[in-house]
């Protein structure tokens, strides 16, 4: 008897935007000038080594330590004390921009006014959100010049409008049912909020917040190379001037600022149990199951443990207000509003002779985003495997049951390799890569790549940790060997969730050409930087209203593509 | 005349952590039965599944299966092993994000090559055997469509579709009905006794719906807590047996 097979769907969803994708690629790596021009320097090898080399022997000098240590504190206070104002901002943002707030404080009659309303709101966040920390500090330069107050709000700002999106959405999708009650029942709206909805997000929102703080290391660093102090300051001043043990010394104190950042708030979200951060992005349904940990009564050591806890984040959020010493009565100061006021003024009319100028820089920033991210999502996926403790360690999911040495050797090689990816910021990677290449979107787009690819890495190999393991057992249980088990249950689990973090990630790529940009990487990041720099604010807002453009055009692909693959 | 017992478990204890999940039990499990393991939940049913297939060795005893001490095999021979023995779970346990017939092929996994495996994920392969299996669980067309889409029983049959490709001498089960909602429940152990019935395969189904039990298997046995507290012919199951099994702690 022969039965008729149904019929093989030809070109799904998938298959279809990976050819787009493909396509894309290498349209990006044609604009770069692949097999058109010359791309690599053979001239700069001899200093690439000699950079090289300065790892094996960073300057341990009494003097350059101190500068080193108090680079350091520079660095870690910024991102102290801006988080701490962008969480302030992105809560109140947050809430205002949430759709149950709305839903709860306006009657049902009075809701048709309201959401014009918020959707106006909702379209203003998005602004601060598409300009990059970089260029808010360029801005802020030109109003008070390098005082402390320029690098905290640089972070403050963009980083406030994110934390208002994402906090939104964690509000919007936690359960109503209990506030609703709340409601019902004659309890007024803000109330309602305190007891019914924001006890439930809130392990959500403490996890991002964690999360925030570790971009916001990075940032600080990324904002020293306008001049704002730090580490990112210090490096580029050695790089400059070619003092590459000086360098490697600020690298390794980066390395470790950002690793233990990176440990403490992974152990502390772990601790609080808190979900991985990037499945705060996943509608719930493509989230891993929350690892279940039998949650005993808080005892009395856990009460102390949580209060020294907090003790400890207290004090050092106290000590870096006191280390960054910020002026903030600048931000009210009769002279910032005056300047303000020139400010608008000398950007209008804006200068629209530029226009035709734009397009084909908005390309090679197009293209320089895209290639980051391919060069970010599969260089970060190779390396999140091996660094993933559940892989290939004794006891994991592709368990030889001895303990595994290269395993382990190996999970420290690509842990160590991720870190220093993600710790040293783009532009510095950019001026490295910059050794070897000619100028171009090429090493701008490597740069961005292998910057990104240590975040999207540790977070791919998280994603990993938390695969639902039972699956896997199951293969496992009918005799399949280690490399089928990872071939028909490991990857085509995580690879969706990785694909929808590489789209996420390529919004922030977009976002960061403009940092390499500075550096002389090309695109509209560079005439950007530029126009800033020579107080061009007609041009400015031009090329800037460009960038938004471009932004808003990505994050539409990008939720699109999502949405098709979900 | 003797037949040699397929699984075999010998004084077998098993503990987690400190807490005993199974205590001193002496089984023979027998080619071309049909076993119900009963019990309220925590009584260690999945537990003498898991150690039946190999994806749990014992705290003490020894498990046979298959003429082999389980605990002493390389791991290469433990996987030629389990090859025979195919396992259906409660909550299916199917790779969600892949299309149904590539969950199908998994059954072969224990035989397949790497490159056959890789070419398979990309042109699969061997689709008349799905297909047969599929239909054989009554959801024919479903071979394409991406796993999570379907409903829990769909899911559940594609479940048993991957172990009727799979092709092993025992079946386990392990409360493949408690998610499922009472028609699709009968429809599912219907299915796996006609598998029995035709293939001669063993079957080993731990359920906590005695009923359930009784209509389906030929022989049951009774868990209470870690301990084997009855192991006998359906028939001759009586009504206080099943009170000493669910009874409360005195």
């Amino acid at each position: 008897m022969k039965t008729t097979l149904p019929r093989q769907p030809c070109l799904t969803a998938p298959l279809g935007w990976g050819l787009v994708g493909l396509g894309a690629i290498v349209l990006s790596l044609l604009a770069a000038g692949l097999f058109q021009r010359e791309l690599i320097n053979i001239d700069g090898f001899p200093q690439l080594w000699q950079f090289l080399q300065a790892a094996m022997h960073p300057d341990l000098s009494q003097n350059l330590l101190q500068v080193t240590l108090s680079a350091t504190v520079t660095t870690f206070a910024y991102a102290v004390c801006g988080t701490l104002f962008s969480l302030i901002l992105g809560t109140i943002g947050g809430i205002l921009v949430s759709e149950v707030w709305w839903e709860s404080v306006f009657s049902r009659r009075q809701r048709r006014t309201a959401s014009s309303l918020w959707h106006s709101i909702r379209f203003l966040l998005a602004v601060p959100r598409a300009i990059h920390e970089l260029i808010w500090g360029l801005f802020f330069i030109n109003l008070w010049g390098l005082d402390p107050l320029t690098a905290v709000l640089a972070i403050a700002i963009p980083f406030g409008a994110i934390t208002a999106k994402v906090f939104a959405e964690i509000l919007d999708e936690t359960p109503r049912q209990p506030l609703d009650a709340l409601l019902n029942s004659g309890v007024s709206a803000p109330i309602a909020f305190c007891y019914g909805l924001l006890p439930l997000a809130g392990l959500n929102l403490v996890s991002y917040a964690f999360y925030r703080f570790e971009c916001s290391i990075r940032s600080a660093a990324v904002l020293g190379i306008i001049g704002a102090g730090g580490l990112g300051y210090e490096i580029l001043l050695s790089l400059q001037s070619l003092q590459y043990e000086q360098l490697w010394t600020f690298f390794y104190a980066l390395f470790v600022l950002n690793g233990l950042v990176d440990f403490g708030s992974a152990w502390l979200r772990r601790y609080l149990n808190c979900a991985n951060r990037l499945e705060l992005n996943l509608p719930s349904a493509q989230r891993s199951p929350r690892q279940s940990v039998a949650h005993t009564q808080p005892s009395h050591r856990h009460a102390i443990q949580r209060s020294l806890i907090g003790l400890t984040l207290l004090g050092l959020t106290v000590f870096s207000f006191w280390s960054v010493h910020a002026n903030y009565s600048k931000l009210w100061a009769s002279r910032t509003r005056q300047l303000l006021g020139e400010l608008a003024r000398s950007s209008l009319p804006p200068d629209w002779s530029l226009l035709p100028q734009l397009l084909p820089l908005s390309i090679q920033t197009v293209a320089m985003s895209m290639l980051a991210i391919a060069l970010a999502g599969l260089g970060g996926m190779l390396l999140a495997f091996p660094s993933a403790s559940n892989s290939l360690l004794s006891g994991g999911v592709l368990n030889p049951v001895r303990p595994n040495y290269w395993a382990m050797a190996g999970r420290l090689l690509t842990r160590t390799i991720l870190l220093m990816a993600r710790a040293i910021p783009a532009p510095i990677w950019a001026l490295v890569a910059l050794f070897v290449l000619f100028p171009g979107i090429l090493p701008g787009a490597i740069a961005l790549g292998i910057h990104n690819l240590g975040i999207l890495g540790r977070l791919k190999a998280e994603t990993i940790e938390n695969l639902d393991p039972r699956p896997l057992e199951a293969l496992k249980a009918q005799g399949a060997p280690g490399s089928l088990v990872f071939l028909y249950g490991v990857l085509p689990l995580s690879l969706p969730r990785f694909l929808a973090y590489d789209l996420y990630r390529w919004e922030v790529c977009m976002r960061e050409t403009v940092i390499v940009g500075l550096v002389g990487a090309g695109g509209l990041g560079r005439l950007l930087t530029e126009q800033l720099s020579s107080f061009d604010y007609r041009g400015t807002i031009v090329t800037l209203a460009g960038f938004l453009l471009l932004t808003f055009l990505v994050d539409a692909i990008s939720a699109q593509v999502r949405r098709s693959l979900r | 005349m003797t037949i040699a017992p397929l699984f075999e478990l010998k004084h077998v204890s098993h503990r987690f952590e400190h807490f005993p999940a199974l205590t001193d039990i002496n089984l023979q499990l027998y080619p071309g039965e049909r076993i119900a393991l009963v019990g309220s939940s925590g009584a260690g049913k999945s537990t003498l599944l898991r150690l039946l297939n190999g994806t749990l060795s014992p705290s003490e005893g020894e498990v046979w299966a298959l003429g082999c001490n389980l605990n002493q095999l390389s791991p290469r021979r433990l996987r030629q092993v389990q090859r025979q023995i195919g396992t259906i779970y409660q909550q299916f346990h199917l790779i969600d994000t892949l299309r149904v017939i590539h969950n199908v092929n998994a059954g072969h996994l224990g035989r397949w090559s790497l490159p056959k495996a890789l070419l398979s994920l990309l042109v699969p392969l061997e689709v008349e055997t799905a297909a047969r299996a599929l239909a054989q669980v009554g959801i024919p067309d479903k071979l394409y469509a991406r796993t999570d889409r379907l409903s829990g029983g769909e899911q559940q049959r594609v479940a048993i579709a991957r172990v009727l490709v799979q092709n092993p001498l025992a079946i386990l089960a392990d409360e493949p009905i408690a998610s499922l909602d009472p028609e699709r429940s009968r429809e599912v152990m219907a299915l796996l006794r006609s598998l029995g019935e035709q293939t001669g395969q063993t079957l080993i189904v731990s359920l906590h719906d005695v009923a359930m039990a009784r209509q389906y298997c030929q022989r049951l046995i009774g868990l209470r807590q870690g301990e084997l507290v009855f192991d006998t012919l359906t028939e001759q199951v009586t009504p206080t047996m099943f009170d000493a099994l669910y009874r409360l702690e005195p």
